[in-house]
């Protein structure tokens, strides 16, 4: 991460230094007499010394070919062949080794109370169908773009190069096409959620209480406790930084971006993606395996009465206080 | 074992831009695709100084390390090639090469990348040489036929020497010394990890 | 795929091994380095290089199956250099270029244009059918309806307005043949209005230079530079302009640890190499000359004994010189006197010294002005005539030295013999027409004998009253064949003459600018384009600006309807009803004359500048042994042209069977008459006002006259005694000549050639042993003097160096002095406040409609743009690569481009390149091409924005200095 951060300093320090090339035009040497242009000819020691990196002018309208050498090419190479794929063995394989652990140690979170038999509307249609479709997206654009970082190493000796460029390649396009819907759901899920998901005081007792997974109390939540307000933030933010980053890896070069801009890019895309990754793990893990009757929320949509009040116990009150039709609970089973 | 290298010798190019028609004819390369360009550094002012900049056909080449499909390959002469049919378009030769060789043609929709193409050396691609299929792929292959690259063979001012790196560094360093200034080999100390004593 | 590549490593081993000496098969050692740029001292323990044989080529797009290729070579189009170009053709089709290693010229090397020109070729926006004007539409005519229609339209013309309403537009893209035949169908057909872009590019060199020492040519050659200590190149970017060219002055001045001084008012790509730049005010070469001479005298650097020997008029060059003082030349040019005292030191002591000059001395209202002062600054320092000095003029096009040679222009003959009736009768003899009736042909013998209308004002000729144009009437039609219309100056007034015109035809690869802005200007009828071959489907002799002939061999057949330039001329003589006089003596098959045949005519005839020589035959030999030639001295060592210099530079005198090697370097005095010396040229009497003209104790190396001698006639033969020595024949054949003054037959008369054979046997030069002129009394300034542009910004200056007196020039009034005072008294230079030059860029050649149509040129330049300086920029609120208007002087002219904001222009001073067209006012033309024979890029033209000024002893035009501003668009 420290390389990271150095890296990314780096990039904004080459820009800096950008500015100053075109602000004051240095990059001759000596200059013995402005009448000898020979004599002050560019030395290209001089200007890697001191910008880094070569620039200059081409008539063709491509203009990022301006560039003409920049070393950085090969830290990034570094990135991304070295220090990307040990951020994301360590995230990943550290997520899993985490929470298979925790499985170990705690098991599955029960119902302390058993099930009411009687349900409540959790998540209507419309938003399981946002969190499964940006879900869907998410797994496939988190697969295929693992493939990019891992897949030469792990995937590339199991088969033939052909059959390994076909798989990528339409991985590739799937990545592309697919970040349209991830994006889409993204922008609903902030429209939708983020009235409940401003973090306020309940979040400050829950947090305190470790949120009833270490430990077995059953803190106090509205409808979206502390946690889950913190995946929504991961999602929201990581999935904005993914958006971004990746439209503009997707539409290189556009608007003016220059090569260190694209490289920043990729590298925030990068490092993000593989947390965001290892973070969805959780999430997964908390849906499924490691708590009871928490996929019912976005399986069918309605959960247990009991689970509610064990978890969003304010929820579940302000529900039941409204009088409206989206506060019915239904009295016959799930099932 | 020759180890093929380019080097432009700044103080002898004038941007004339023969090695950039040289390559597209040589290679039919299309409109929008520059295997080979020619920037301009310090333009209209003294100290002008022009370099003509192709693949350089790195030392441990950038590119062939990020591919994630593994495309690229070095030849015994050590000139960087690649597959178009292992390809799939990411991009990320054009992140990591110090030298903005790679070329994508813009294909389908959004900025959406075809197979990347680039500077060959003229020196083809993995089909068998000097066929209609390796020309219509990545051009002409001379190093097949005992021939350098178009682009340095037909440079105006001989400024862009192609070959054998020992030599064309002797080359260089015999030049600097006759003529007593050098601005450098452009690129060497990033490609090959080595500059030219003189 | 993994298994392929390990095949494809082997066979790279193959190769490896080849390199490392060990096995055959690849290339060899040499051939390796050759082929990496070792060339001689480049690689200085290794020497020159022999030449070996390069394996026959097959890169580039693999043959068919089956087919056989085959290597043709021929002579790029888009310079003078003269770069051999190696064709690789399979089936009919041109499928690869190769690098022309044998060539002494380029070696190998192309710039951008040479190294794409088989793109002209295959030519997807070549215009590919015959075209005719109807209605305002193209419509696809055939070629026999074409010529009729068009020989029609002219004897029309003929008929209502006389010879002199039809003019006759040429090319310096032709071969040699093609030119020579050009200037024959004006002549035969009545009129001296024949011209070629040599009007706008160095007539006023031709006229400077061969008024000061006999010929108008480069006197030395692109390889010699090499030998330079010293190189000034003034007013010229060979980096853009004639890129192989810097092969060698680069590697030259390395080699010789050369001054490479530019004097530019932009800090060209040429200038980025130089060891000392010298930035001028457009338009004041003259003052920086003399202030550069004015340092020479000052401290008694020139060259004493070579002035005595060879130079006419230099004490009156000197009380002109003595005027511009140091002081006086900043205040008008801008260059302080230190630099140009250090500028003079080198040229005048460090030599060999040479200077190098193209269009931004040849463009000006003082163009011949603007080269005489440059021969005088090479006399004075004695830098003429030897290997690494001299005036090495750059010129343009790959044939405008020929074009020029073989007078397709207004003021003479082929091969300078001028209009007078000696002339005149001269090409009867050689062409065997009778002279009375080449004389009814013309109007009347007054009209024959007078200078016909420069290119540059045919518009003029067309729009102004009759009574002001000095022939029977208004020229009613233009047959343009292979010339541009943008890169004449005032465009938005040719639009005037395009409407008016009676019939306009354009023969040319391309429909060109004549075509879109005859469109703009309202044309609806009356018009025909006649698709041409480029010169790589033609076969035929080209001359590049060192002099040397080379021969081309056509490539490929034309390409769709195209027909060659010699088949169009015969099919417009045929149906002008001439065609079986013209081609008398010329072979015609199938309707295209053979090209052996017209250069065999043209030898016959060109003893007056030693075209004499260099018959088809040796030639071709030339081409076939180019590996024979030294790269340096350009001579052959070995092989059948043995002796001989490459392409046999003119003069190389007397018959083919002479074997004169031709004339490497002009005026040079170190070799004999043989052996391609020279002294200078004996053209101008023996004695002016008592003063002796001819050399004093100066001549060439075994000449048996041993002083000054003037040029030869029969009757000088017989003063010396020598007149013995001629064949029975050639005796016969000087009487025929001369009847009852067969005295008067001279070196350039004597179709025999005995007289130049007994000149040369006695180490003699024909054309006498002369000085060379300072003072060139019969020039409007006899001696240089400084005079402001038409439009100077510099207002304060003009009272002092006014432009010259209005005059009738050319049969046209010049009116100059009115245009520039008027100037004065509106305030012009307020509201212009920017002057405005232009130029060359590499990618793009002349009116550019050819090389814009090439997609691997156009793919390089975009866009037209216009250069600026950041101060001036900022002063405007205009961006790097934003869009401006460009407005000039005359016509309200205006003009859309974008900005490219620079300190290559100094403050005050805006640029553009000259190359763009079909954009006209800020609106694209496009839309006024033929279907699908539109150039790729389009953009604004320069000569839009131009305005008036013409040197009065050329009619050049003035496209380097006028008035322009620049806002935001």
């Amino acid at each position: 991460m420290t390389r990271l951060l150095a890296r990314l300093g780096h990039i904004l320090g080459a820009a800096v230094f950008l500015f100053t090339l075109v602000a004051v035009s240095p990059g001759w040497a000596q200059q013995p007499s402005k009448d000898n242009p020979n004599a002050s000819a560019v030395q290209e020691q001089q200007l890697l010394r001191e910008l880094n990196r070569v620039q200059g002018l081409v008539s063709i309208p491509d203009t990022k070919e301006g560039t003409l050498i920049q070393p950085q090419g090969r830290e990034w190479r570094h990135f991304h062949e070295v220090t990307l794929r040990w951020i994301g063995a360590i995230a990943l394989i550290g997520m899993v080794v985490l929470l298979a652990v925790f499985y170990l140690v705690r098991g599955s979170i029960k119902l302390a109370s058993g099930r009411a038999g009687r349900t409540i509307l959790r998540f209507d249609t419309l938003e399981r169908t946002v969190h499964w479709m940006t879900a869907v997206s998410f797994i496939i654009l988190g697969i295929s773009g693992l493939n990019i970082t891992f897949g030469k190493p792990l995937l590339l000796p199991l088969m033939d190069p052909q059959t390994f460029t076909n798989i990528s390649e339409a991985l590739k396009y799937a990545h592309n096409y697919l970040s349209f819907p991830f994006t889409i759901g993204i922008l609903f899920m902030l429209v939708m959620w983020l009235k409940d998901n401003i973090p306020d005081s309940t979040d400050v007792e829950w947090l305190k209480e470790g949120g009833g997974i270490v430990g077995h109390a059953h803190p106090p939540a509205r409808r979206f406790n502390a946690g889950q307000k913190g995946i929504f933030w991961i999602v929201v933010l990581g999935g904005a930084a993914m958006a971004i980053t990746g439209y503009v890896l997707m539409f290189p070069f556009y608007a003016g971006l220059n090569i260190a801009n694209m490289q920043a890019a990729q590298i925030v895309h990068g490092v993000v993606g593989v947390l965001f990754i290892a973070v969805i793990l959780a999430h997964i893990y908390i849906g499924t395996l490691g708590m009871e009757g928490a996929f019912e929320a976005m399986g069918s949509g309605e959960v247990d009465l009991n689970w509610a009040k064990e978890h969003h116990s304010l929820w579940v009150k302000e529900e039941m206080g409204k009088t409206g039709s989206s506060a019915h609970t239904r009295m016959t089973p799930a099932e | 074992m020759a180890r093929m290298k380019f080097l432009c010798d700044a103080d002898r190019c004038i941007e004339c831009n023969a090695c950039v028609t040289a390559c597209k004819n040589e290679n039919e390369v299309p409109w929008g695709i520059n295997r080979r360009r020619v920037v301009t550094i310090n333009d209209g002012k003294p100290g002008e100084r022009s370099v003509s900049m192709a693949c350089m056909h790195c030392t441990d080449a950038p590119c062939q390390a990020v591919c994630p499909v593994n495309a690229f390959y070095t030849t015994a002469d050590a000139v960087v090639l690649h597959s178009k049919d292992i390809c799939i378009g990411c991009g990320y030769c054009f992140y990591a090469c110090p030298f903005g060789a790679p070329q994508y043609p813009r294909v389908g929709n959004f900025g959406s990348r075809g197979k990347m193409d680039k500077c060959t050396y003229c020196a083809g691609g993995p089909e068998t040489d000097n066929t209609a299929a390796e020309y219509a792929k990545y051009g002409a292959n001379r190093l097949a036929q005992g021939k350098l690259p178009l682009c340095a063979e037909m440079c105006s001012t001989k400024s862009l020497l192609a070959g054998d790196g020992e030599i064309i560094a002797q080359i260089y360093k015999e030049r600097v010394m006759k003529r007593g200034y050098g601005s450098g080999a452009w690129g060497w100390q990033t490609a090959y990890h080595e500059t030219i004593k003189v | 795929m993994l298994i392929k590549r390990t095949e494809r490593e082997a066979r790279r081993g193959k190769l490896s091994a080849a390199l490392a000496g060990r096995s055959g098969g690849g290339l060899d050692r040499r051939t390796f380095l050759r082929r990496s740029g070792v060339v001689a001292g480049g690689l200085a323990t290794l020497g020159a290089m022999p030449l070996v044989s390069v394996r026959r080529a097959e890169a580039g797009p693999p043959a068919p199956a089956g087919q056989q290729v085959t290597i043709r070579k021929s002579i790029c189009t888009h310079c003078s250099v003269g770069c051999t170009v190696t064709a690789e053709v399979a089936n009919g089709v041109w499928i690869g270029q190769e690098p022309s290693w044998d060539s002494p010229i380029n070696r190998g090397s192309h710039c951008a244009k040479g190294a794409s020109v088989r793109e002209l070729v295959s030519g997807d926006r070549r215009l590919k059918y015959p075209m005719k004007l109807e209605g305002g539409r193209w419509t696809r005519i055939k070629w026999d309806q074409a010529m009729d229609e068009i020989g029609k339209k002219i004897l029309d013309v003929r008929e209502k307005s006389g010879p002199d309403a039809v003019y006759w537009l040429g090319s310096a893209k032709m071969t040699n043949e093609g030119s020579y035949l050009f200037r024959k169908l004006g002549a035969f057909w009545g009129t001296n209005n024949t011209d070629h872009q040599a009007r706008i590019c160095h007539s006023t060199t031709v006229t400077g230079v061969a008024n000061t020492w006999g010929y108008g040519a480069m006197t030395n050659s692109y390889t010699d530079i090499r030998n330079a200590k010293t190189q000034i190149i003034m007013g010229g970017n060979p980096a853009e302009a004639h890129p192989v060219s810097l092969q060698h002055l680069l590697e030259g001045a390395e080699m010789k640890k050369a001054n490479v001084i530019v004097i530019d008012p932009r800090l060209t790509r040429t200038a980025a190499h130089a060891t000392e730049y010298v930035r001028l005010r457009p338009g004041t070469d003259i003052p920086v000359l003399y202030g550069i001479m004015w340092h020479v005298l000052k401290n008694g650097w020139e060259d004493k004994e070579f002035i005595k020997q060879r130079v006419y008029g230099f004490e009156d060059a000197k009380k002109e010189i003595e005027k511009w003082t140091p002081d006086e030349v900043e205040r008008v040019s801008g260059v302080p006197g230190a630099q140009l005292e250090r500028v003079a030191k080198m040229f005048a002591t460090e030599k060999p010294a040479t200077l190098i000059w193209c269009m931004g001395q040849t463009q000006h209202t003082v163009g011949t002005a603007n080269v005489r002062a440059s021969c005088m600054a090479l006399l004075l320092t004695g830098n003429v005539g030897a290997p690494g000095t001299g005036a090495n003029i750059f010129r343009g096009h790959d044939n405008v030295q020929g074009a020029t040679d073989v007078g397709l222009d207004i003021v003479t003959l082929p091969f300078y013999y001028g209009l007078v009736e000696g002339a005149w009768k001269h090409w009867s003899r050689v062409w065997e027409v009778d002279y009375d009736w080449l004389v009814s042909r013309f109007q009347d013998k007054k009209i024959m004998e007078t200078s016909g209308i420069p290119l540059t004002r045919w518009f003029d000729a067309t729009i102004l009253p009759k009574d002001q144009v000095g022939q029977s009437d208004n020229v009613k039609a233009m047959f343009v064949q292979g010339h541009a219309s943008n890169s004449i100056t005032r465009i938005p007034e040719s639009l005037k003459g395009l409407e008016k015109l009676e019939l306009l035809v354009v023969a040319d690869p391309h429909p060109t600018t004549w075509a879109s802005l005859a469109v703009q200007a309202g044309r609806k009828d009356n018009m025909y384009l006649l698709p041409v071959a480029t010169q790589f489907e033609c076969k035929g002799s080209r001359v590049a600006s060192n002099r040397a002939l080379q021969w081309g061999e056509q490539i490929v057949k034309p390409i769709f309807e195209s027909k060659d330039d010699l088949e169009v001329m015969y099919l417009t003589a045929k149906a002008l009803g001439f065609a079986d006089k013209m081609f008398k003596n010329i072979k015609v098959t199938n309707n295209l004359p053979e090209a052996e045949d017209i250069l065999r005519e043209m030898n016959r005839g060109s003893w007056s500048t030693g075209y004499c020589g260099q018959s088809p035959e040796r030639l071709k030999v030339h081409m076939a042994n180019q590996k024979d030639f030294d790269m340096i001295t350009q001579r052959a060592t070995t092989g059948p042209a043995k002796g001989d210099y490459y392409g046999l530079p003119w003069p190389c005198w007397g018959s083919p069977e002479v074997k004169h090697p031709g004339t490497p370097l002009l005026y040079n005095t170190n070799l004999a008459a043989m052996d391609g010396g020279g002294v200078f040229r004996a053209r101008f009497g023996v004695e002016r006002n008592g003063v002796n003209l001819l050399a004093e104790g100066s001549y060439s190396v075994g000449s048996e006259l041993k002083d000054g001698y003037p040029e030869f006639t029969y009757g000088v033969l017989k003063k010396l005694g020598w007149d013995s020595e001629l064949t029975p024949a050639e005796l016969a054949k000087i009487q025929q000549i001369g009847g009852d003054k067969a005295d008067t037959v001279s070196w350039s008369t004597d179709l025999s050639g005995g007289i130049q054979r007994i000149a040369l046997k006695h180490g003699c030069i024909p054309y006498g042993n002369g000085k060379a002129r300072m003072n060139a009394w019969n020039l409007p300034d006899p001696i240089p003097v400084h005079r402001e542009p038409i439009y100077s910004p510099r207002v304060d200056l003009i009272q002092k160096y006014p432009t010259l007196p209005d005059a009738k020039q050319f049969r046209l009034p010049n009116i100059g002095f009115t245009v520039q005072k008027a100037a004065v008294d509106k305030g012009i230079a307020k509201q212009f406040p920017l002057i405005l030059s232009s130029g060359r860029l590499v990618e793009y050649e002349g009116g550019g409609e050819e090389t814009r149509s090439n997609k691997w040129l156009a793919e390089l330049q975009q866009d037209m743009f216009i250069e600026i300086n950041p101060a001036d920029a900022a002063d405007r609120g205009i961006k790097d690569g934003g869009w401006v208007w460009v407005t000039g002087t005359e016509n309200s002219s205006k003009a859309k481009m974008k900005a490219l904001v620079t300190e290559r222009v100094g403050k005050g001073v805006a640029w553009m390149p000259f190359h763009f067209g079909g954009w006209f006012g800020g609106v694209d033309l496009r839309k006024n091409y033929p279907e699908g024979a539109d150039p790729i890029v389009l953009g604004e033209s320069a000569n839009t924005i131009t305005s008036y000024g013409y040197d009065p002893a050329t009619g050049m035009q003035e496209p380097k200095v006028t008035l322009c501003q620049i806002s935001a668009a």
